[in-house]
């Protein structure tokens, strides 16, 4: 077993509670295969060099933890403080309830039918603690804001889980608000499960500043129902996303719109798929990576249409910007077609800001520097079209206008 | 009209259309010498032996081989790909002949109707089509034409076996250095035990003065074909090479593992065409060739240019991407393909294009075609180091579906690792439209023409770089290769 094993998920006796067969399972799993490495295809461009440097020794603040930040617009607050939350201050709008999660409520058998690969989820699973689910059973107004944050100098790994279900008619607008700290791992699972017709648009803010943040967050999306994320990422010491949108019924719909701004040595990693498996089904993704000093980004962006799923129709399209010739950009998009009555297409592209545009805007009287951050804005802020307008909208390009 | 001749007449049109399907599918009888089967240090040694190779040409096949008894085969394409007994290949078949011919007249005629009956001109026929042709059969070379016409342009175009003897210093300097043994499994296996290929090598300044070509034959029955072609073109010259390929209908699968390496000097040309029509094994998917190639061109000198066109209709799998290093300052690579698999094929192909050199510029236009039970994936690589100042990319690879139970896959990697570097890229997979055939069919063709014409419309772009004898020969290959894809 390697020496990163035997630290994040030591052998040492699991607690005894519903959770224990499902951790074992995990466990084994994790000892048979162990953790991804560079020749992992998944993998290739996430240099674990970094998690395996990190020894994970820290012990968890348990005192009161900090307030989280306060946002512009009115909001529901979840505050997930070190993986933990605390359920007595967490006040929910009508129609929403958080619980605790039970073995139950993990679909293990997805996990398994996904292989191996997936070792985090697997670690997640086999060093589970209190897990949560929020339920929404109608269309709830107020925006759920579930804040993660970690101490300043927090060095452990925790290992959060939060279920997401929708009742058929709902509607929801979930927001992560996501801020790293010190130089541990926050290695989460996020299970988003929605019923026929219900709507669910999934807002992400993240910088993950030295921790390691790794999410792996799976969507099922049922008959005639809608699922968007807007996505706006400043990535950090190392960042990786894993986002799979299942189009499991007629007339599901998904979308994915994200961004990612980075400087300094800041890392991110989105593995994003869009599966359809029944059509008629429609999915939109649009993706753009920023990247300046010595900051890699790297998106594996997957559409698969199923044998049998006719009438799906699916676009992609990603966008770069190469800022420093130290800087690193991996982009992957890929279709996987197996039927016929489809349309897919992708498009990618890597360059650098227009010489001209930089030019006109210098002539107008702006500065090099207010015409580069302005530029910059315009490429990214295009993923936030297909948001409506909003304080959320303002509260996202506020904040991305603050990271251009 | 009784009716045993109506049954007989049925017959005939149903053996003329699996003739038409698959050609070049008949065996030429002819005593072939073999090796036994296996592969292992005596086999090598007697390959070698028979080829009459130099001790340093046995110890680079020895020390491939026994790398590759340390690795394992690829398994990352998306391919289903059953486990191939390498023990069970003969690694080495040859038509029997007392002494190399010293020209064509000493050919065994039988050899020559066999490429006559493919069309490939290598006696008579040959001046007038004006193409030098290599032609190999299973493991050997059975002939070149126009040599002495080349000779006296300085060029030389021969078979790798007499490149050995011959000009062992210019093929010692070059061997394994685009495709080191190391490189891959297959590759590997092939730097071990290839027996024959075709060898050219274009002086300074000088244009070739006409196309050169290779056929490949794999005729003998559990063989495996393990050719390597090395082109060397020196600074300023320019040559078109062609390749074409086929192997009679068999229920078993027979393997075949290439090496292609060209070398470009400064402001050297190098075009590289393919007409890939490998049997395809039946429509149920029985037999086939299994085409697991390695093709890769150095662009070494500044403003040196490289362009691979390829038509892959043929072949069980294939797992192939030919690729460009751009390793001098201007230097172009291009790759200009179309895929078509139908029945139960299977293609994993595409290229890698790495850019390390100032100003380099690659285009890429990739189409897949699938119909039938078929897998057709793109998988690419563009590569932009750190060093490219100025790269420049274009990469289009687009697929079309012919029926519902087939498949058409992307997988295009994308590195950049510099800010003035350009890169675009377009992909799109879609039907052929409803009312495109509409059109055609309302203009007084029958489905299966009109498809034929649309496909031939979505290739243009391909079909447009290819000598004009292969141009012809592949939009006739693409729409017998479709037949009875529609309806």
């Amino acid at each position: 077993m390697s020496a990163l094993l035997e630290r994040l998920a030591p052998a040492a006796e699991l607690p005894r509670d519903g959770f224990t067969e499902l951790r074992s399972q995990a466990q084994k799993v994790l000892m048979q295969h162990g953790f991804p490495h560079r020749k992992t295809e998944n993998w290739k461009y996430t240099p674990l060099t970094l998690i395996e440097q990190r020894a994970f020794a820290g012990s968890l603040d348990v005192g009161t933890p900090p307030a989280p930040p306060a946002l512009p617009f009115d909001c529901a607050v979840v505050h997930m403080h070190n993986g933990e939350i605390d359920p007595s201050a967490t006040r929910l709008p009508r129609g929403a309830s958080l619980t605790g999660l039970v073995a139950d409520d993990v679909d293990v058998d997805a996990l398994v039918a996904d292989g191996p690969n997936d070792a985090f989820a697997w670690l997640n699973l086999a060093r589970l603690g209190q897990g949560w689910k929020l339920v929404v059973d109608e269309a709830v107004k107020r925006p759920i804001v579930v804040v993660s944050t970690v101490d300043a100098d927090f060095e452990g790994a925790v290992h959060p889980r939060l279920h997401v279900e929708l009742a058929p008619d709902s509607a929801l607008t979930l927001v992560a608000v996501q801020t790293g700290g010190g130089a541990g791992l926050h290695n989460a699972v996020l299970d988003i499960r929605m019923s026929e017709r219900s709507t669910l648009l999934h807002a992400i803010d993240r910088s993950g500043g030295d921790t390691a943040w790794i999410e792996h967050a799976t969507v099922r999306v049922a008959a005639g129902a809608d699922y968007r994320a807007f996505i706006s990422d400043a990535g950090g010491a190392l960042t990786r996303q894993d986002l799979r949108v299942s189009l499991d019924a007629p007339n599901a719909r998904g979308a994915i719109h994200g961004v990612a701004t980075l400087e300094g040595r800041a890392l991110v990693d989105y593995h994003t798929a869009i599966e359809h498996h029944v059509g008629p089904s429609e999915s939109k993704e649009r993706f753009r990576i920023l990247a300046d000093d010595r900051a890699t980004g790297v998106f594996n962006g997957r559409i698969l249409i199923v044998p049998g799923a006719d009438d799906s129709h699916s676009e992609m399209n990603t966008g770069n910007l190469l800022l420093s010739e130290n800087a690193r950009i991996n982009t992957k998009p890929e279709l996987e077609i197996h039927a016929e009555e489809v349309t897919a297409s992708h498009g990618a592209t890597i360059g650098q800001l227009d010489d001209d545009a930089r030019f006109y805007l210098r002539s107008r009287g702006l500065s090099e520097r207010e015409a580069t951050a302005l530029l910059k804005y315009g490429f990214a802020a295009a993923v936030f079209d297909d948001l409506e307008p909003g304080p959320l909208a303002d509260w996202l390009l506020e904040r991305l206008k603050s990271r251009a | 009209m009784n009716q045993p001749q109506t049954q007989t007449q049925t017959q005939q049109q149903v053996d003329q259309l699996i003739q038409s399907r698959y050609k070049a599918g008949f065996y030429t009888d002819i005593e072939s010498e073999t090796v036994g089967a296996g592969l292992n240090e005596e086999i090598i040694a007697m390959i070698s032996a028979k080829k009459n190779e130099p001790e340093w040409m046995l110890e680079w096949r020895l020390e491939a081989f026994h790398h590759w008894q340390t690795m394992v085969g690829p398994d990352w394409a998306k391919l289903n790909l059953p486990a191939i007994d390498f023990q069970k290949i003969h690694y080495y078949a040859a038509p029997k002949q007392k002494d190399r011919p010293k020209s064509l007249d000493d050919v065994d005629p039988k050899l020559l109707e066999t490429f006559d009956k493919l069309g490939v001109p290598l006696h008579e026929r040959a001046r007038l089509a004006g193409v030098a042709v290599d032609a190999v059969f299973d493991s050997v070379s059975v002939g070149t034409t126009f040599q002495k016409e080349l000779k006296e342009a300085g060029v030389i175009f021969c078979s790798f076996s007499e490149a050995v003897q011959e000009y062992p210093d210019l093929v010692r300097e070059y061997l394994g250095s685009v495709v080191p043994y190391r490189d891959n499994y297959f590759a590997c296996l092939n730097s071990a035990v290839f027996s024959d290929g075709s060898f050219v090598y274009i002086p300074k300044d000088t244009k070739c003065p006409m196309e050169l070509s290779t056929y490949f034959r794999i005729n003998a029955r559990d063989t495996g074909q393990f050719e390597r072609t090395l082109i060397i073109a020196e600074p300023g010259s320019e040559v078109s090479y062609l390749e074409g390929c086929t192997a009679p209908m068999r229920d078993e699968n027979q393997l075949h593992a290439a090496v292609v390496e060209l070398v470009a000097q400064e402001k050297a040309k190098i075009k590289y065409s393919t007409v890939q029509n490998w049997y395809p094994g039946d429509e149920n998917g029985k037999g086939g060739i299994y085409n697991f190639v390695t093709k890769r061109g150095d662009c070494r000198g500044d403003d040196s240019r490289i362009s691979w066109t390829q038509v892959e209709t043929g072949s069980a799998i294939t797992w192939k991407y030919p690729s460009c290093v751009l390793r001098g300052d201007r230097s172009a690579g291009e790759f200009y393909s179309v895929a078509l698999t139908h029945n139960h094929q299977q293609a994993d192909t595409g290229t890698k294009m790495i850019h390390l050199g100032k100003n380099t510029t690659s285009k890429i236009i990739s189409k897949g075609i699938s119909a039938g039970k078929s897998s057709n994936s793109y998988r690419g690589l563009v590569r932009v180091a750190k060093k490219a100042e100025g790269a420049r990319n274009y990469t289009q690879c687009d697929s079309l579906l012919i029926g519902k139970t087939c498949g058409a896959h992307t997988f295009p990697y994308i590195e950049s690792a510099n800010p003035t570097a350009r890169i675009e890229h377009e992909a799109t997979t879609s039907r052929i439209g409803e009312d495109q055939l509409f059109y055609c069919q309302s203009r007084g063709l029958d489905e299966e023409e009109a498809v034929a014409l649309i496909v031939d419309g979505f290739c243009k772009e391909v079909f447009k770089e290819l000598p004009m004898e292969f141009a012809v020969e592949a939009k006739a290959l693409l729409e017998i290769s479709l037949e009875g894809a529609v309806g």
